[in-house]
């Protein structure tokens, strides 16, 4: 690189970045430590208005509660299910489908994008497909989530991209040594788009850890709710009772209490998030640039 | 005698093209066995629907089924358009749309900018991390957090007015306040996700380029205007078509999670009043009416800055 001074100006505009840069990181990342700060606080300093970014008068009180509510551990348990289960088919569905359309000499294969792309664009509403879930009798159960979402055409086209980049001379070899597609896909193109699987599985996976929408429509009995349905409900209970006007002080600590439960909730709730988060990064920033790019 | 001769050749072409095309099928049967299971995935999840919204058209009774329903025309879209309440609502989803986009959409660009300058590694990366966290935090969470943090009673924000003398402000309570939240909330979760677009676009740019206008004597500021903006063009066209279809699908999530009865008349948007009437309130038809509506005015939007795009650049810049 080329030795240069450096102006005056331009040593002003790197310290007064790096400031900007890290207020921004700091009010993106403030809201999670004080949940955090709350949900490991005791109600009098909650009351007093005294937590800001570090918890005061330290206990795990909430915490206990959820154990024993149970409510959310169900919860938990159900978003495990949902999400790992959801994740593997979405992978298996998207795999099937970007495999083929990534081999030239498929027949159709510009019908099929088209098709498939259509679909991004103009979509049946909300209510046409709502219906469609009645009709086979699979409400309240988690296939009316699985089925229905059961390809992102964005991330097919991704994975599709992907395995065009696998230089053909591979599969010429093995297909010279008598192997047929299905175990071509399987022994050698799969195993090269590891990176690429693992982003979009992951892409997946937090999206049906997150997803609540199509819980609340289709999903009726409490047994079965999603983490994420029960603190959506949490929340509003909580946002409906601060409506109320003029209560004691023995309403206002309820619900101050409420607030630290609720808190150690999203706690609980984010943490597994935070913990995939590294692998993540890892992966995903390669996989955005694809996607961005080519896409 | 001609004529025999070219319907002779043309039906041998016919039989050995037809012969090709099941050699050609019976070579990627297996492909095609992987993708039969996609297909009747996308035409039984994806264009049933679309044709499902025939009942728009119909009075649709579940115990009657989708044929055996009347019909009744237009009806629902005359119903829909007279409706008082659609004119605020469209307006309400129109408006959060562009508040969104012209507030939200230039940031994570400028951030993308001032984290490329950034010569430490790791701050860059730190701050990079940081940034993007919120974009896989849930909207249940986030709401939560926000209304907790905005609370009268017993948010921090208020806490702080409090001590600097000010009233406490029932944010979401407040017609004004409450597009503030529902705006910054959006930016502050998909900022850092538009981020790394953006700066997956600027390494793209040709270093050269740098090099090139630093000799010429262009300080920072100037190449930043002259070099990485227009660099990053293509990719902004790119991500400003996709956002428009997403103007009218504005999203249930987030105004849902925000939503309280106080500000209904600020907040109601497409997607929330097709859940209350259509999921809730069970008007099937009337609901479908409207989701047709959306989605063709989605379309055209798409369909339309697309267009547009491809005239002002040369067809460079459209999505196809």
């Amino acid at each position: 690189m080329i030795n240069r001074r450096v102006s005056i100006g331009e040593q002003i505009f790197y310290v007064v970045n790096y400031v900007i840069l890290a207020l921004f990181a700091f009010v993106t990342i403030f809201p999670l430590l004080h949940i955090l700060a709350l949900s490991l606080s005791s109600s009098n300093e909650i009351i007093s208005r005294n937590v800001f970014l570090l918890p005061k008068g330290f206990t795990t009180e909430s915490y206990r509660n959820i154990i024993n509510d149970g409510r959310i551990i169900l919860g938990l348990k159900n978003t495990v299910v949902i999400t790992v289960v959801g994740t593997f088919l979405n992978m298996a569905a998207t795999i099937m489908c970007a495999y083929p359309l990534s081999k030239k000499r498929l027949a159709g294969r510009g019908i099929f994008m088209g098709l498939i792309v259509f679909t991004m664009l103009f979509s049946g509403g909300l209510i046409p497909s709502f219906i469609l879930v009645k009709f086979f009798g699979i409400m309240d159960s988690y296939w009316a989530l699985w089925l229905p979402g059961l390809i992102s055409v964005y991330n097919m086209i991704v994975l599709r991209t992907f395995f065009m980049g696998i230089p053909e001379s591979l599969e010429e070899a093995a297909q010279i040594d008598g192997a047929n597609d299905i175990y071509i896909l399987v022994r050698i193109i799969l195993p090269l788009s590891l990176p690429g699987i693992a982003t979009l599985s992951l892409f997946y996976a937090v999206g049906w850890w997150n997803e609540y929408f199509s819980n609340m429509i289709y999903i009726t009995s409490t047994g079965k709710a999603s983490m994420a349905l029960i603190l959506m409900q949490m929340v509003q209970t909580v946002s409906d009772s601060m409506m109320q006007s003029g209560e004691g002080a023995l309403a206002q600590q309820k619900r101050i209490v409420a607030e630290s439960v609720k808190a150690a909730s999203f706690v609980v709730a984010v943490v597994p998030i935070l913990c995939v988060y590294p692998f993540l990064q890892k992966y995903f920033v390669k996989g955005v640039m694809i996607g961005s790019i080519k896409g | 005698m001609n004529k025999n001769i070219e319907r002779g050749r043309s039906i041998k072409l016919e039989a050995q093209t037809s012969k090709k095309m099941r050699n050609v099928f019976w070579r990627d049967r297996y492909l095609y066995l992987l993708f039969m299971p996609v297909l009747v995935y996308f035409i039984v999840f994806k264009y049933i629907p679309m044709i499902g919204n025939i009942i728009a058209f119909k009075d649709y009774k579940i115990s009657l089924g989708i044929l055996q329903s009347q019909w009744v025309g237009v009806q629902h879209f005359v119903r829909l358009f007279h409706n008082e309440e659609f004119l605020r609502i469209f307006w309400n989803t129109l408006s959060l749309s562009i508040y969104g986009i012209v507030f939200g959409f230039p940031i994570p660009i400028v951030l993308a900018i001032l984290l490329n300058e950034v010569k430490m590694l790791n701050y860059k990366k730190i701050v990079q991390s940081i940034l993007y966290i919120p974009y896989f935090v849930s909207w249940t969470i986030l709401g939560g957090i926000i209304i907790a943090i905005l609370s009268p009673s017993s948010g921090i924000i208020n806490s702080m007015l409090i001590k600097l003398g000010v009233q406490p402000i029932f944010f979401m309570a407040d017609s004004f306040w409450w597009r503030v939240v529902y705006v910054v909330s959006g930016i502050w979760k998909g900022a850092g996700w538009g981020t790394i677009i953006y700066l997956a676009a600027i390494t793209g740019i040709d270093a050269e380029l740098y090099e090139a206008a630093r000799i010429d004597g262009a300080n920072k500021f100037r190449q930043i205007i002259h070099i990485t903006l227009p660099g990053l063009t293509m990719t902004i066209v790119v991500l400003l078509i996709l956002n428009m279809g997403s103007v009218i699908n504005l999203g249930f999530e987030q105004i849902y999670i925000l939503q309280n009865d106080m500000v209904k008349n600020i907040s109601e948007v497409f997607a929330t009043y097709e859940y209350r009437l259509g999921i809730q309130k069970m008007q099937y038809s009337y609901t479908t009416a409207l989701g047709l509506f959306k989605s063709v005015v989605s379309l055209i939007l798409i369909v339309g800055t697309n267009l547009i795009a491809n005239r002002l650049s040369d067809n460079e810049a459209g999505l196809w």
